[in-house]
């Protein structure tokens, strides 16, 4: 049992960070955007790991449902994209060496050096804590992120309307 | 149930109203469709504001938090609830003349911009890294739209473009610094993260790493060399306007949420970024000053000028004392008095098509018209920091706070770039004064924006000639 878990979670991690991989590095960007459901995907099968049941279920629900949706529609709806080679090479790769090595170094050290919770997690459903916590002790947080989507909401429109020349 | 009192509801009217204008204000565009001008948006737009400033005036925080302590309730927020809203008033009473000048739509303009003073608000209440980071995110969406409104100038354009890029990169690592945070102290509450760093617990590198991250985030924001990289081009991209709003607002709301988090909450773990900061700010500083000496468009200008000032504010930070945040309150009102005033009179000083306002258009028009001459004097000696300005007082009270806990070289750096910036904040006044005007120096002037650039100034004076007022207010409203 321990070895089935052990083989599911190389699974999901493998999947996740090689979909992603070929996130960063295809030349084609309609590939790209493929690949990142494979990294949504792998990354809800993480959260089932962490017992996150709903959270699993939402980054399903919003990531692959809605925003990858929404970037494939973008894709389609940009004229010639689809054979539009993106540039995906990098501009002064020496330089950037510098910071990749430095940050990578202090993630290391900070993973290594941390001594991470091991016990394994209760499966409890929590989207019922969550849905009472919302409602009561984060109402605010709640509402607010309200606010903040209708801002996005009423600035996407504002740019994305059609403007003639004279009114923009 | 108990999670939620009546007064927890009082407390947030400020917000409620700025909320409620907004919404109002798209309804009333969605009214007067097609009719161009008029004055009902930008007057529901600053009555709502002064509705709020009355609300935060007379609801003066009494300490502690409401909301389950996730919001505060204390005097610092109330004092810059009303600031923003002082600002905003400010930013739209200039608004409409620019908007006129400049053929743009009015449309959600004023929305966007009582959306983002809302965010404000909310940064300086915040009292949990939740809270905090959705108020940064509201002022950020609604700044991004705003900075490339103009979308048909490719400056604008890529003003909003750029802002919108870099800006979602540097949430990005505040909310991984909020993350790392919550995985070592078990909640994102400032208070519930200041008492586990107090209960002296061994400093995990998870923490160290958090903090760091968290700094990183809030340089952005900032706008902190070197993490500035973004603000020159959006200042300079952005409408004037929303130029004039985003160095001043936006920029206070970020050092207010600065010092409730490093300045308050993660004082005992000063020593883990007590250097960091201090090498931001003689790099925001020198970095700020030296380029902005070089450039020839006054609105790059203080745009530069803007940067430098956020490093005079970091020395703030770094003093970590009551008198400091004081001074950093005083000198950030302030700063929003002159830096608004000043932009306000380039605006209207601009006379060619390009926005270029290239600092040739200045020439003589300290003789031509007055009042803008003596106004734009009285807001660049402020930004120099000459007695008896506002700026003077506001460098005093920072740079002596920081000598007062031994960092002596570090108020000396900032003497220095002080001296620096004189050179360029006077040779404004020199080309206002020493030239003749090039072409006809006739520039329309409104009435309301002339009163309110003239209220502009003389506040600068009066603050700067008598500041026992502000800073008593603010030596008992400070955290």
């Amino acid at each position: 049992m321990e070895l089935l878990r052990h083989i599911i979670f190389w699974l999901f991690a493998v999947l996740t960070v090689g979909s992603a991989v070929v996130v960063v590095f295809h030349p084609r960007v309609i590939y790209s955007a493929f690949a990142l459901l494979f990294t949504f995907f792998g990354v809800a099968g993480l959260y089932v790991f962490l017992s996150a049941d709903f959270l699993a279920a939402a980054q399903i629900l919003i990531y692959v449902g809605g925003i990858l949706t929404l970037i494939i529609f973008g894709v389609f709806l940009t004229a010639k994209i689809t054979t539009l080679d993106i540039p995906h090479q990098t501009h002064q790769r020496y330089v950037a060496l510098v910071p990749i090595v430095m940050i990578a170094a202090g993630l290391f050290t900070v993973v290594k050096n941390t001594v991470w919770p091991t016990a394994p997690l209760p499966h409890h459903p929590t989207t019922q804590v969550i849905g009472e916590l919302l409602l009561t002790k984060y109402l605010v947080p709640f509402e607010l992120a309200s606010i903040l989507l209708l801002a996005a909401l009423i600035g996407a429109m504002r740019l994305a309307r059609y403007y003639r020349k004279r009114e923009d | 149930m108990t999670f939620l009192s009546s007064y927890d509801l009082w407390a947030a009217l400020p917000e409620s109203l700025l909320a409620l204008t907004a919404l109002l204000l798209l309804i009333a565009d969605g009214a007067r469709r097609g009719q161009a001008g008029g004055v009902t948006l930008p007057g529901i737009s600053v009555a709502g504001l002064l509705a709020s400033a009355v609300a935060a005036m007379s609801l003066w925080g009494q300490g502690g938090t409401v909301f389950g302590g996730l919001v505060f309730d204390d005097g610092f927020a109330s004092f810059f609830s009303i600031l923003f809203a002082v600002i905003g008033i400010l930013t739209i009473l200039f608004s409409p003349h620019y908007l006129r000048v400049r053929g743009m739509r009015l449309g959600e303009y004023y929305a966007l911009l009582l959306l983002a003073i809302f965010g404000m608000t909310v940064m300086v209440k915040a009292a949990s890294l939740l809270v905090l980071f959705l108020g940064l995110e509201t002022m950020s969406v609604a700044l991004y739209v705003l900075a490339g409104l103009q979308r048909s100038d490719a400056k604008s354009a890529e003003a909003g473009m750029k802002y919108l890029v870099l800006g979602a990169f540097s949430s990005g690592f505040l909310l991984y610094g909020i993350a790392l945070l919550y995985t070592v102290v078990g909640s994102i509450g400032y208070e519930d993260i200041a008492l586990y760093l107090a209960a002296g617990n061994r400093l995990s590198p998870l923490l160290v790493a958090g903090i760091g991250l968290l700094l990183v985030g809030f340089a952005f924001k900032c706008a902190a060399v070197p993490f500035h990289f973004w603000s020159p081009d959006v200042y300079d991209g952005a409408p004037a306007t929303i130029t004039a709003f985003m160095s001043t607002g936006p920029k206070a709301a970020a050092f207010v949420a600065l010092i409730r988090v490093f300045g308050v909450t993660l004082a005992s773990a000063s020593s883990l970024w007590i250097t960091a900061i201090t090498w931001l700010a003689i790099l925001t500083m020198t970095v700020g000053n030296v380029v902005a000496l070089r450039q020839t468009s006054v609105k790059r200008m203080l745009a530069y000028s803007s940067i430098a000032h956020a490093g005079y504010l970091l020395v703030g930070i770094v003093a970590g004392t009551k008198v400091a945040f004081v001074g950093m309150g005083y000198y950030l009102a302030a700063y929003a008095l002159m830096n608004l005033g000043a932009f306000a009179v380039i605006i209207l000083l601009n006379r060619r098509s390009d926005s270029g306002y290239a600092l040739d258009d200045l020439k003589g028009m300290g003789f031509a018209h007055p009042v803008l001459g003596i106004a734009m004097a009285v807001f660049m000696l402020s930004l120099t920091g000459v007695p008896p300005t506002a700026g003077f007082f506001g460098k005093l009270y920072v740079f002596s706070a920081a000598i007062q806990q031994g960092h002596i070289a570090l108020a000396i750096v900032g003497l220095l770039n002080s001296a620096v910036a004189a050179y360029y904040y006077l040779r404004v006044i020199v080309f206002l004064y020493m030239a003749r005007p090039e072409g006809d120096p006739m520039v329309s002037q409104p009435p309301i924006y002339r009163a309110a650039l003239i209220v502009c100034s003389l506040l600068i004076l009066l603050v700067g000639i008598f500041p026992e007022q502000l800073l008593s207010v603010l030596t008992l409203a400070v955290p």
